[in-house]
């Protein structure tokens, strides 16, 4: 990557039809599995222009038990960073290259489902794309669920820098958060992101069933030959139809369970860090009581011209708990956040099209 | 795209058959998956400048029988053509495919594919090399899909597989009888959505388009169905003033249409309705609250009275203590309400 680009911050993203495409077809093929694979592409002067991806390798365990099952899973949800697969992207990148695709790695792509992206493999993912490999890069995320209910859910991600500092040094107390003021809504920045179609393609897409025909079609003879009627336009590919499907009850379903889990999490966090306060507060007291005792006899010690005992000798006897990491309570928050925003969208377009189908069956009622 | 043109199919063997085994007459369909045209496109793109055309490799999956194959993938392969010769990067095709079933086992060899519609001596010689024995796509047929990319015109593609020709062994392997086969562009349920936003922008002069959201896709949806019932009602008015001619099969399908509208009980439909909204809308309002009350959680547990000196360190956590209750209230209002969901 040129270095007077290094300078102007990644402003968007433009991902090319292709890749749109190849992405869905990997996330589909995998679902309910996190499917992740590699993003090539050239950094144009602040916009990542994201032109060809190619899926990571599966590892293949026999799925015999759900144990094994979860470990396939998390084995293909740390696909970007294992050491197999940075050989098997390098291999890759250099074969592309001899055909002319834009040979540089510009960051990795997952799959989501109802946005449950926001976790450890996931950061952990971006983390090492951004130190190791080179800081422009992005993260993809593909939500199938979503996409499955009508528009198309990609976004771009890339961690912010005051995260990256924290993550190396891997200190998430309280004391340090406070320092760096770091929130939960910081973690992730989100680029804009836009499709982007070669010449070709756009030529391609004019040629597929889009508009009714404008003129008029001869008549059919009959029923069953206007439904077999080759002129018959297929549904247009946009605008979409599947965004008038008037299902609520699975996605308010999955994601209450999501967001109970993400509350479990949490709680599960807060004892955690309660029971910390607690045992902390229980060696301070103790601390307290010996420092005390000690003067005390250093008192009566004095009194009687002994020499005094020295009054540090707490730091060796006490040993004060470790502050849990704040981190998981970081990205459990920027979860629920997440899914907070989800459920907003959701309403917005539930409400309008359940209105639209009371009005129509009861015309007049209101 | 090509799914307009008819065939007379021959009843043939698909390709040569081991001896004894009672060769398959079926004719062969090809489907192709829409990402494997667009990487082909962007392939011919990316072409050298001296270069007619350009191929690859496709993959993909074949039925049990061989005689349904599906086109799922393709990748580029280096080649030089000139007026003499063809040169083929075969240690590139092969080391790409082992890439390739690396990350999707499942998709096999199934042919290759050329930017042009002509077909001359090199496809031949490239077609014997892709269903070879060994390396190729043998005992199937290799499938050779070419894709017209003329500037200015209509992009054409066209499937073929290939029959051996020749008298003498030496004719045979650098000549064969292309036929063409059916073939048709399928996209499936998923890709609708990618499809819909790729093809929102290709009427653009820049050609690009940012993501849109659910609510925009809702009202260009409604709108273009809208747009559409306008035109049939147009059309019936015209028939009824006697301006448009009738025809009764649009009548019959238009009275089959209506008739799927569901007779319920007014009643009904109110009562679902307020169920329905009540959920959504209560499932929305607690997710809010629940993100406000992470928040306010978060805010305590780095709020400056909890700083790490033991002097604060009872008061945080005392605190701590609050923000665990009201968490558990936000658990208990949640499992309430999935309940409701449920029972919707």
């Amino acid at each position: 990557m040129a270095d007077f680009t290094k300078d102007t911050p990644l402003k968007a993203v433009q991902v090319e039809a292709l890749v749109v495409m190849k992405i869905i077809k990997h996330s589909q093929q995998t679902f309910p599995t996190v499917a992740t694979g590699s993003l090539v592409g050239l950094d144009n002067n602040g916009t990542l222009e994201i032109t060809n991806c190619f899926p990571f390798p599966t590892i293949d365990v026999p799925a015999a038990d759900s144990h094994q099952h979860d470990t396939a899973a998390n084995l293909a949800a740390a696909a970007p960073r294992a050491k197999a697969n940075v050989a098997y992207q390098n291999e890759m990148i250099k074969f592309m290259r001899e055909v002319n695709v834009d040979a540089n790695n510009v960051g990795w792509y997952t799959s989501a489902n109802m946005g449950n992206f926001v976790n450890l493999n996931t950061i952990e993912n971006q983390f090492f794309y951004q130190k190791e490999m080179n800081e422009r890069t992005v993260a993809l995320v593909h939500d199938v669920s979503r996409s499955s209910q009508g528009s198309l859910s990609l976004r771009a991600y890339r961690l912010s820098p005051a995260f990256m500092i924290a993550y190396k040094e891997n200190k998430f107390t309280t004391e340090s958060l406070q320092k760096s003021g770091l929130r939960y809504q910081d973690i992730l920045v989100e680029l804009p992101l836009t499709i982007h179609n070669s010449h070709l393609t756009t030529s391609l897409l004019h040629q597929l069933p889009s508009e009714p025909p404008k003129e008029a079609l001869s008549f059919p003879p009959n029923l069953a030959a206007l439904l077999q009627d080759p002129n018959t336009p297929q549904p247009p590919l946009f605008p979409n139809y599947d965004s008038l499907d008037l299902s609520i009850d699975p996605f308010l379903e999955k994601t209450c369970d999501l967001l109970l889990e993400s509350i479990e999490n949490h709680h599960t966090e807060l004892n955690n860090h309660q029971y910390y306060q607690r045992s902390l507060a229980r060696e301070q007291a103790k601390i307290t009581a010996w420092q005390q005792k000690r003067k005390a006899e250093n008192a009566a010690r004095a009194a009687s011209k002994q020499p005094l005992l020295p009054e540090d000798e707490w730091q060796r006897l006490f040993k004060l708990p470790q502050e849990p990491s704040r981190l998981e309570t970081l990205l459990n928050s920027r979860q629920v956040e997440q899914y907070a925003r989800q459920v907003d969208g959701f309403t917005a377009s539930v409400s309008t099209k359940m209105f639209a189908v009371k009005s129509n069956l009861l015309p007049g009622g209101e | 795209m090509a799914d307009k043109d008819s065939f007379l199919h021959l009843a043939r063997p698909l390709g040569p058959a081991p001896v004894g085994a009672q060769p398959s007459t079926a004719p062969l369909t090809v489907t192709i998956q829409p990402q494997a045209i667009f990487s082909i496109l962007d392939h011919s793109l990316r072409r050298p400048a001296d270069q007619d055309r350009v191929i690859g490799t496709l993959l993909g999956t074949r039925s049990e029988d061989g005689t349904e194959i599906e086109i799922r993938n393709c990748y580029a392969v280096p080649h030089t053509e000139t007026a003499e010769q063809v040169e083929v990067d075969m240690d590139y095709q092969k080391q790409m495919l082992a890439l390739h079933l690396r990350a999707n086992p499942r998709e096999v060899l199934v042919g290759w594919y050329a930017t042009s519609s002509e077909l001359n001596t090199f496809s031949a010689l490239i077609q014997n090399f892709y269903g070879q024995q060994g390396d190729g796509t043998w005992p199937h047929p290799a499938v050779h899909l070419t894709v017209s990319t003329v500037p200015g015109e209509p992009i054409d593609s066209r499937t073929y597989i290939s029959a051996p020709v020749g008298v003498t062994a030496e004719r045979a392997a650098d000549s064969c009888l292309f036929i063409p086969v059916p073939h048709e562009l399928k996209y499936g349920e998923a890709e609708r959505s990618g499809l819909e936003l790729i093809s929102s922008a290709k009427d653009r002069e820049d050609r690009s388009q940012g993501i849109i959201t659910d609510l925009e896709s809702l009202e260009r949806a409604i709108q273009h169905v809208l747009d559409m019932l306008e035109r049939v009602t147009k059309y019936v008015n015209d028939v009824l003033d006697e301006e448009a001619e009738p025809s009764s099969a649009l009548g019959q399908f238009l009275l089959n249409a209506l008739s799927l509208a569901p007779k319920v009980d007014a009643a009904d439909i109110e009562r679902d309705f307020n169920a329905h909204i009540q959920d959504v809308l209560v499932v929305s309002y607690l997710s809010n609250t629940i993100r406000t009350q992470i928040d306010l959680s978060n805010r305590l547990a780095t709020a400056a009275l909890t700083l790490g000196s033991s002097d604060a360190l009872a008061e945080g956590g005392a605190q701590r203590e609050g923000g665990g209750d009201r968490q558990k209230g936000g658990d208990r209002r949640g499992k309430g309400r999935q309940q409701r969901a449920q029972e919707a």
